[in-house]
């Protein structure tokens, strides 16, 4: 019975790790393992992806990440992370109010000379 | 795990952009055709079926295993979700209805303070579904809403995997009263943190439990290894409206 659950565990690995017990119950153990940390580590990566997007959007319209978050922490909104990358997203004009609004409560940044596209935003 | 969670924002974003270039009246005349033989649950469950079709199979299948897994209700209770608590005594009971029962009982306190419970998690129960149909057509305008501590961006239509609601059965009415941001089209109104007068409806879409992970330690060479099971227990929202924003509103202003 444990041999089967392995085997159904080892679906995908590479070589005899698919299908000869020994070096399967192995790898299925790394695995576990794997996922166990791994499941804490999502948490982390999710959120520095989270702040890259943001970092991003708010690049668009000439405020940096920190300069960002200090303004909303100081106007006491308490959207978070996930929520704010999803808006730079896909609510473009909705970001740019939230921006607009913490470069109004904490002017950290010059606005930078606008070329080309970045006009139009 | 949050694969349920993550195939859910998927299909909502699928959705909504299907939804809102195809015809609108998909949903209703799908909830029209199944309105008539069908038990109350029916039109809920099967008139959301997803262009990706996962929805349907998987709520049918939740929806015979939510008998053996849910609470069993107390048939002699009121209409209403009324839950005494074990060891109180009956003086303490307005002893209007209750005086008859001094026995010991499962369950939280009366309702103020379920209700005091249900603001934490930012939500209030409202009336069952009493056969009507709540569910309108897309609209463009989207909420922020905070359950518990998580932070939702829904919009009408979508539905959402939180952590188990307690105070709610399948098919209530839910208010989410915590919305943080409201946007349309041509506003947006941000709160600071709470905007007061918004409010997002949900219904309770079914109660259930997230996929199987495996939790396993081992410590190598020291004859260590564990293995367990474990399954996260979910609520499936559905939010079917929105409000305190002007949704057709021309005037570009930003609140």
């Amino acid at each position: 019975m444990n041999k089967d659950k392995i085997f159904k565990l080892a679906k995908g690995f590479r070589g005899r790790a698919k299908n000869c017990i020994r070096i399967a119950r192995e790898r299925v153990e790394k695995a576990l393992q794997y996922s166990y940390r791994d499941r804490r580590n999502k948490k982390r990566d999710m959120r520095s992806l989270w702040i890259e997007r943001i970092n991003a959007g708010a690049r668009l319209h000439g405020v940096n990440y920190g300069n960002f978050m200090h303004g909303l922490m100081k106007e006491n909104i308490h959207l978070n992370r996930k929520v704010l990358s999803e808006l730079s997203m896909h609510e473009p004009y909705s970001f740019k109010a939230l921006v607009d609004i913490s470069r109004k409560s904490f002017p950290g940044n010059k606005v930078p000379k606008k070329e080309g596209l970045s006009t139009i935003l | 795990m949050a694969c349920r969670r993550c195939l859910a924002s998927l299909t909502r974003h699928f959705r909504s952009r299907f939804l809102s270039n195809a015809a609108l009246e998909n949903p209703q005349t799908l909830i029209f055709r199944a309105l008539g033989p069908r038990t109350l649950r029916g039109p809920l469950l099967n008139s959301f079926d997803s262009p990706a079709g996962f929805g349907g199979i998987d709520s049918l299948q939740f929806n015979i295993t939510r008998h053996l897994s849910s609470r069993p209700t107390n048939p002699s209770d009121e209409e209403e979700e009324d839950e005494e608590e074990g060891g109180e005594s009956c003086e303490e009971e307005g002893g209007e209805a209750q005086a008859s029962r001094c026995v010991v009982q499962r369950g939280k306190s009366e309702e103020e303070k379920i209700k005091e419970a249900s603001e934490i998690g930012y939500k209030v129960t409202g009336p069952l579904d009493p056969s009507e149909n709540p569910f309108k057509p897309y609209e463009p305008v989207f909420a922020v809403v905070q359950i518990g501590s998580h932070q939702f961006k829904v919009s009408n239509g979508d539905s959402i995997f939180t952590e188990r609601l307690k105070f709610c059965e399948v098919n209530d009415k839910l208010i989410l009263n915590r919305v943080l941001m409201l946007g349309s089209k041509t506003q947006t109104i941000i709160g600071r943190p709470v905007l007061p007068d918004a409010a997002v409806n949900a219904v309770v879409e079914e109660h259930a439990l997230d996929a199987k992970v495996i939790i396993f330690k081992k410590k190598r060479r020291k004859n260590y290894r564990r293995t367990k099971g474990h399954r996260q227990e979910l609520t499936k929202l559905r939010i079917t409206d929105i409000q305190g924003i002007g949704k057709s509103a021309n005037v570009a202003t930003n609140a």
